[in-house]
């Protein structure tokens, strides 16, 4: 913690990461049960994933810090079997990414914080997408449910 | 009796000595209030309190704009599909009042001239000036992310993320 209740760049940024590579390994294992739009959407997703994992690594190298790598393996929350289980797990990837973003808000860096909420706005959509409904606070609410 | 009185004399001489201690350290009792007089008029509200009153305004702006909608198409699909999102703008609203305790004869602030201009709904409201609106609302509010403390800064985020998510609800 730094200053009245701001949280760091840096560990904002690398927690934010790293649930960007949480993401793309998690859509991997979700766009295995899926098919026709719905796979088309995870495709999209996960590139997106890809590309935010991207800036958010050459963001922290920018502050000096070496990016968080990724993990070989994710112990995921739940097993997606079907298509129902694959869209719940989707949908709880992109909570947590949400979340991390969220936690960029608290740094004391107007910019960050602006990146921050900007940045939230689409893993939070993506959710509603995954979840066929939208929730009131998105990253704040205990919103990583299991199916 | 004959003990109580080196106690008086004591204190006697404490209350004498204890002024002139403290005008030879330089100390008034004034010196505890060194900003402007907190008795004189009434307090005006700090520019965080003021942004987030500005926030409840349009928040309440939003809330009677869905209710317009909402009254205008009772018992139809759209006003079922209106009704969640409805739902949450209300959540949004008190959880923003939670965080703000006015004390009796506070000044209040002005709300923002958008959000006064918005206070009265019109009568018939259209999908796409909802859509508008929760535009417009989760603009806003990133852009007061910097003038208030971190953890209200994430609740206007993440209001701002749910009014995004409205947007495409809506068919934007």
């Amino acid at each position: 913690m730094t200053g009245t209740g701001t949280i760091g760049a840096v560990p904002a940024l690398q927690a934010a990461l790293a649930a960007e590579q949480a993401a793309v390994f998690g859509y991997g294992v979700a766009g295995a049960h899926l098919s026709g739009s719905k796979l088309a959407a995870a495709e999209q997703y996960w590139t997106g994933h890809n590309e935010a994992r991207d800036a958010l690594a050459a963001m922290i190298s920018k502050l000096g810090a070496s990016p968080v790598a990724a993990q070989a393996f994710y112990q995921l929350p739940f097993a997606a079997h079907d298509a129902t289980s694959a869209m719940a797990l989707a949908a709880y990837l992109e909570d947590g990414v949400t979340r991390a973003y969220l936690g960029i808000v608290a740094v004391a860096s107007a910019r960050l914080r602006n990146f921050g909420a900007q940045a939230m706005q689409g893993p939070a959509a993506r959710a509603a997408y995954w979840r066929g409904s939208t929730e009131a606070f998105p990253g704040l609410a205990a919103s990583a449910r299991l199916p | 009796m004959p003990d109580i009185l080196p106690r008086r004399r004591l204190l006697l001489a404490s209350a004498t000595t204890l002024p002139l201690l403290l005008a030879a350290a330089g100390c008034r009792s004034s010196d505890v209030f060194t900003g402007p007089d907190p008795l004189a008029g009434k307090p005006q509200p700090a520019p965080d309190v003021v942004t987030l009153q500005t926030v409840i305004a349009a928040e309440e702006n939003m809330v009677k704009l869905y209710r317009a909608a909402i009254s205008g198409d009772s018992g139809t699909a759209r006003a079922r599909q209106l009704a969640p999102l409805l739902a949450q703008h209300q959540q949004h609203l008190t959880r923003l009042r939670a965080r703000l305790v006015v004390p009796a004869g506070t000044a209040s602030a002005s709300p923002a001239p958008s959000a006064s201009a918005a206070s009265k709904a019109p009568a018939k409201v259209s999908t796409a000036q909802l859509r508008t609106a929760e535009r417009a609302s989760a603009t806003n509010l990133v852009k007061q992310l910097a003038a208030v403390e971190p953890a209200l800064a994430q609740l206007f985020a993440s209001i701002a993320a749910c009014d995004a998510t409205h947007v495409i609800a809506l068919g934007g």
